[in-house]
């Protein structure tokens, strides 16, 4: 185990700390640059982006604009990048694209959800994911929606349960298998521990299970290769790794767990540079960095024939607990290898480098 | 860090391709309807499409951007081991922007795919563009290796010294292609195989390509060295194996010589016990065995010596042995022909050798699975030579294998008379008395041929190694009453004998020890010569800790069969047992020279040494390590012998996981029923102890476990089911409950604890408080300081546990 390695593994380094004076929801690093932003709740309930540059090892604000709602989430994975345009979800249940250059009236908005919306994600921008740029969200109200910026008012595609069937919450919706023009997915983790995957390709709900404890966080290794890797994060500390490389027809797909956090897990974030390593954080202020190791061989058929996966394992690379408090967002920066930052709900958000990640 | 982004404004072009799936499936309202045969689009995935990316409009920066950003996916792909998909994403980065380091990981990722045609363009773009690609010519004399053009990539490999006159991979490579050349050794698969794998970094690029390209390159002898160190040990490993086989080999040989040293009569002996065993060892192991180096040795283990065969015929007999030997079964059989035909031929009196010829020519009719004319070749040879074992035996089996039962069931039981210790004869004649019962019902005895009555000089305890002609004919028709009565008898022993030992076997099986040894004492008084009786006693002695009982046992079997390698293992755990280690290390090693594939025995050195080192104070942790100790073979069959014991021994080796799991399923015989808790058979059992004992928190019963698990088995026990809680809760009844009756216990189990899976992780997760617990019980050990563990054992101990 690399962990044995002494000197050798990987260190978390917190390099930077700021504290916030609200409640910070979401901190994302803007492409291309050392600049951060951070989204969160003001105590008047008003929501709040703040862009903050790295700067001689400090953070200096840039700006800060102040929103009607409270902001939960962002991404810019849809935007291209010179544009960089930011999308957020806010808990009045509507998605707005910032132009952060000129952030008084969105570029793009519309009401999508009754809810709030817990989670973000976008594909086709940034040069990652092949096909158009789309956003997809996920609420409270149940209903997952993938939005395209270009088309005004209405959804793409909106996976809701069927009339009568109970609501569940969505905790957190992930792009993937963007490597070609059609195909894509989403992948949706609800509050009763329910993880569906839907093919945006045909329409269909591709798989689902469950694994008992509320979904936190799920993440693809990769959003734009075919899909190779899936870490779904749970309420009750555990998370489960699946290869998604290979769907048995009746099993679905091959996966590990590890219990790792004696609290919540609440982001899952693979390395931008290694889709091997992901950092999970916990609920009691902690980071804990792993490895998956992938098995000898990869797929294997069953008594029928049928090709199903095989599941490798994980190491912990390095734990660090860095706060009391939950952590409840996490962000690699995608240009510089082992730079991190993370929000807290001590109102604190942490630069941190993580060192010797190309040893591993 | 800030990028100056202005490219980026110069064309809009990727924000213009409008051909996604949205417009394909109107932009509705789609209900979540759980299908259950929704449509999978399996074949679609798994052939890429969308191979190529639309790049004409792009600039030449974001070209670069893209195609750095697809070959890194590659080379994430080939890091997995996906090489079809690596291919997939090179060819996609070739497609917007040709480079060399695309072309050259796509033609690594294609040698890996063995894609060789396809491997050889790639690298010969590279080198279109770049001439002086080292790592390209180098793939490319891979590739025409294969392709087994060894000029071309002997010319490749010249390039490459000339460039790099210090690479020693090139010069390895050039070395054994040269040697392919000249045909000086005949092309080895695995040399092929060794070779793909000597260059496969994958070039990465951060950064632009050329000093992405650069850096490689400087970096590539020292990666390569790094690769081919690790592909050292796997080539190791095969050797390793290799020698073990040939070791097997030479000990089934080294057998030989020393039976066929002795006069003749006894090397007739020595050569048939190999012999049987093999056949013993096909028998038990059915298919497996086949062509194993036991079973192969010898039909000419026959006294080669002291042959009286004219030189030809002893020359073709020796080619036919070889021939058997390597398993070439008809070669074999024409050699024997033609030796039978020279030695008929001359008309010469040779019985004996006659004999052999054909029982070995029958040996490899039956291999062949031609068992009329295996028969026809033993009746011929025990015409030639009554009585003769190997003929009998192997007319026996063709029998059996023929359905004809009671034929074979009547050459067993003289197989019996002559020598009652063959195991392979013992079982068969189990099987298939039990198949003729059910055939022919309880009468199924009237049905059979009478069985010849083995004359007494014939019986191998008697046997003197005299010569059978044809005279002493099988009287099966001349039975006398009295003789008749004689063998009723015989029989009557023998079952009452046999069922007595059945009924020891079971008591064992039950635990029952003590019973189990009167019913073996009983066996003893209708026949002292059997060892396995000895030997099962033995066991019963041990197992209710009559050490000198069980050794005089062993000492017994040993003083009949001098290499009973049970016996030896037994004798040695009873030596343990009286604390004579010395004694115990010296069987031990007999056994393992014996067979040094058997498990326990090595695992019973290395603890005895270990005792033997830290002397005779350790009496009562050896006492109580002693009841848990795993021995080679439970009683298990009805019938237990050396040779099947041989068979399972082997068993056990080649089967690494059934062995596992067989050691596990064998110790539940000797959990302690005193204790509340009852020892931990498997990994399932502990665990089900261990949820209870976290549930309860309950340090005492935790701490009573502990007691009774061997340390050493704590890893496999826990397998990877080690919490944060289990290891509190181990830390807390070593250091309340534990810590003060045995310190030198709670270091065992703290050693072995490290040992376990997941102890890496569950370290990492324990709190700083948790953290201090453990230190406070290392604290506490080095006061209790034993002189079973030195301060450097806890000081490097206290390391792993990051303290």
């Amino acid at each position: 185990m690399a962990a044995a390695a002494g000197p050798e593994r990987p260190q978390v380094v917190a390099h930077v700390q700021q504290a916030l004076s609200y409640t910070l929801f979401d901190c994302k690093w803007v492409p291309r640059s050392a600049r951060l932003l951070c989204l969160g709740s003001a105590a008047r309930g008003t929501g709040v982006v703040q862009l903050y540059e790295l700067r001689a090892g400090r953070l200096e604000l840039l700006r800060e604009i102040e929103k009607a709602k409270p902001i939960k989430c962002g991404t810019f994975g849809a935007a291209s990048l010179q544009q960089r345009y930011l999308a957020t979800g806010d808990f009045g249940g509507s998605l707005n694209v910032w132009n952060l250059e000129a952030p008084e009236i969105p570029v793009y908005s519309v009401k999508g959800h009754k809810e709030i919306i817990n989670s973000i994600d976008g594909v086709g921008g940034l040069g990652i994911g092949e096909g158009a740029p789309e956003i997809v969200t996920g609420s409270r109200d149940g209903t997952v929606k993938v939005w395209d910026p270009r088309q005004k008012d209405t959804p793409v595609a909106n996976m809701e349960p069927v009339q009568g069937e109970s609501k569940r919450d969505c905790w957190t919706v992930a792009f993937g298998n963007a490597y070609t023009q059609e195909e894509r997915v989403v992948c949706a983790g609800y509050d009763n521990g329910d993880i569906k995957l839907f093919d945006l390709k045909t329409m269909s709900l591709r798989w689902e299970t469950n694994i008992k404890n509320g979904v936190c966080s799920v993440e693809f290794d990769r959003k734009d290769v075919n899909m190779n890797k899936l870490v779904a994060t749970s309420l009750e500390g555990k998370f489960h790794v699946f290869d998604m490389r290979t769907q048995h027809p009746t099993k679905g797909f091959a996966s590990v767990s590890e219990k790792a956090h004696k609290s919540t897990i609440w982001q899952v974030r693979h390395l931008p540079q290694n889709r091997d390593i992901f950092m999970t954080s916990g609920g009691a202020g902690s980071l804990h960095l792993w490895k998956y190791e992938y098995p000898a061989q990869r797929s294997k058929k069953d008594s029928e024939g049928a090709e199903m996966g095989v599941a490798g394992s994980v190491s912990l690379l390095q734990n660090v607990t860095l706060s009391t408090q939950p952590i409840s967002s996490l962000d690699w920066s995608p240009d510089k290898k082992g730079l991190c930052v993370c929000g807290a709900f001590d109102q604190t958000v942490r630069v941190l480098i993580v060192t010797k990640l190309n040893k591993v | 860090m800030i990028i100056n982004h202005s490219f980026w404004e110069q064309t809009h072009c990727l924000k213009d391709k409008i051909t996604c799936h949205l417009f394909v499936v109107p932009a509705a309202v789609f209900l979540l309807i759980r299908m259950k045969n929704y449509k999978t689009n399996k074949d679609t995935r798994k052939t890429y499409h969308g191979i190529t990316v639309n790049g004409t409009s792009m600039t030449k920066k974001e070209k670069v951007f893209i195609a750095t950003r697809e070959k890194e996916k590659g080379n994430e792909a080939f890091a997995s081991g996906d090489y079809m998909e690596a291919v997939t994403y090179y060819t996609r980065s070739i497609s917007v922007l040709p480079t060399a380091a695309a072309y050259n990981n796509k033609a690594q990722a294609e040698i890996k795919l063995q894609d060789w045609d396809s491997a050889l363009q790639d690298c010969e773009k590279v080198l279109d563009m770049e001439p002086n690609n080292v790592k390209a010519l180098m793939r490319r004399a891979t590739v025409n290796n294969q392709l087994k053009n060894y000029e071309t990539a002997i010319e490749d490999l010249n390039k490459v010294l000339c460039i790099e006159p210090e690479n020693a991979v090139a010069k390895k490579n050039l070395l054994e292609t040269e040697k392919k050349l000249k045909g000086l050794k005949p092309v080895s698969k695995t040399e092929g195989k060794g070779k793909r794998i000597l260059i496969e970094e994958i070039e990465d690029s951060e950064g632009s390509e050329e000093r992405g390209e650069n850096t490689e390159e400087c970096g590539r002898s020292s990666g390569d060295k790094g690769r081919r160190q690790a592909a050292g040990p796997a080539a190791m490993g095969s050797a390793q194996r290799k020698a073990q086989g040939a070791k097997a080999e030479g000990r089934e040989q080294r057998r030989d010589p020393a039976g066929t040293a002795d006069p003749k009569g006894t090397a007739e002996e020595g050569a048939q016990r190999p012999e049987q065993q093999g056949e013993a060892d096909g028998y038990s192991n059915g298919e497996g065995a086949r062509g194993s180096p036991a079973e192969q040795q010898p039909p000419g283990a026959h006294g080669d010596g002291s042959t009286s065969l004219p030189p030809a015929a002893a020359e073709l007999k020796r080619e036919g042995n070889e021939l058997f030997k390597g398993g070439q079964f008809g070669e074999a059989v024409l050699r024997y022909s033609e030796a039978i035909e020279h030695v008929v031929g001359l008309g010469e009196q040779i019985p004996d050798d006659l004999s052999i010829l054909y029982s070995n020519r029958a040996a490899c009719y039956l291999k062949e699975g031609n068992c009329s004319d295996c028969i026809q070749d033993c009746n011929r040879a025990l015409e030639l030579q009554a009585f003769s074992l190997k003929p009998l035996l192997r007319r026996a089996m063709a029998y059996e294998s023929m359905e004809r039962y009671r034929q074979a069931y009547v050459d067993y039981k003289t197989v019996l008379q002559i020598d009652s210790s063959i195991q392979a004869a013992n079982d068969s004649v189990n099987r298939i008395t039990k198949t003729l019962i059910d055939q022919d019902g309880s009468s199924w005895r009237e049905k059979l041929p009478p069985i010849p009555v083995v004359p007494v000089a014939a019986q191998r305890h008697r046997w003197d190694g005299g010569n059978f002609t044809s005279e002493v004919k099988p009287s099966n028709t001349t039975d006398t009453n009295g003789e008749e009565q004689l063998q009723m008898n015989r029989e009557k022993a023998e079952e009452e004998f046999k069922t007595l030992k059945n009924e020891g076997n079971d008591f064992v099986k039950n635990g029952k020890y003590e019973e189990a040894v009167n019913k073996y004492s009983e066996c003893m008084k209708l026949n002292d010569k059997e060892c396995t009786i000895y030997t099962n006693r033995a066991l019963c002695y041990l197992k209710l800790y009559k050490y000198e009982e069980a050794k005089q046992d062993c000492d017994h079997v040993l003083q009949i069969e001098d290499s009973n390698i049970k016996a030896f293992y037994r004798r040695a755990l009873a030596y343990k047992g009286l604390q004579n280690y010395q004694a115990s290390v010296d069987d031990l090693n007999k056994v393992l020279l014996i067979d040094p594939n058997i498990l326990e025995a090595k695992n019973e050195l290395e603890q005895v040494t270990q005792l033997l080192n830290l002397g005779s104070s350790a009496v009562t942790g050896s006492l109580q390590k002693q009841r848990k100790k795993i021995t080679i073979q439970e009683v298990t069959e009805s019938d237990e012998q050396e040779e099947g014991q041989f068979a399972a021994s082997e068993d056990v080796v080649t089967d690494d996981d059934t062995s596992k799991e067989e050691v596990q399923k064998s110790t539940p015989l000797k959990t302690s029923e005193k204790l509340t808790i009852s020892e931990p058979s498997n990994a399932y059992d502990f665990g089900q102890i261990i949820n209870v004992v976290n549930a309860n928190k309950d340090k005492v019963a935790c701490a009573d476990l502990l007691t009774i698990t061997d340390p050493k088995k704590l890893p496999v026990l826990l397998s990877n089911k080690l919490e944060v809680e289990t290891f509190l809760i181990f830390i807390q009844s070593l250091e309340y409950y534990v810590l003060g009756k045995d310190p030198s216990l709670v270091y065992q189990h703290l050693f072995y604890l490290s040992k376990a899976e997941r102890f890496k992780v569950v370290l990492g997760l324990l709190s700083k408080n948790e953290k201090e617990q453990v230190q406070q019980l290392f604290d506490l050990l080095a006061e209790n300081q034993n002189h079973q563990y030195s301060s450097e054992d806890l000081e490097s101990l206290k390391k792993v546990y990051e303290l």
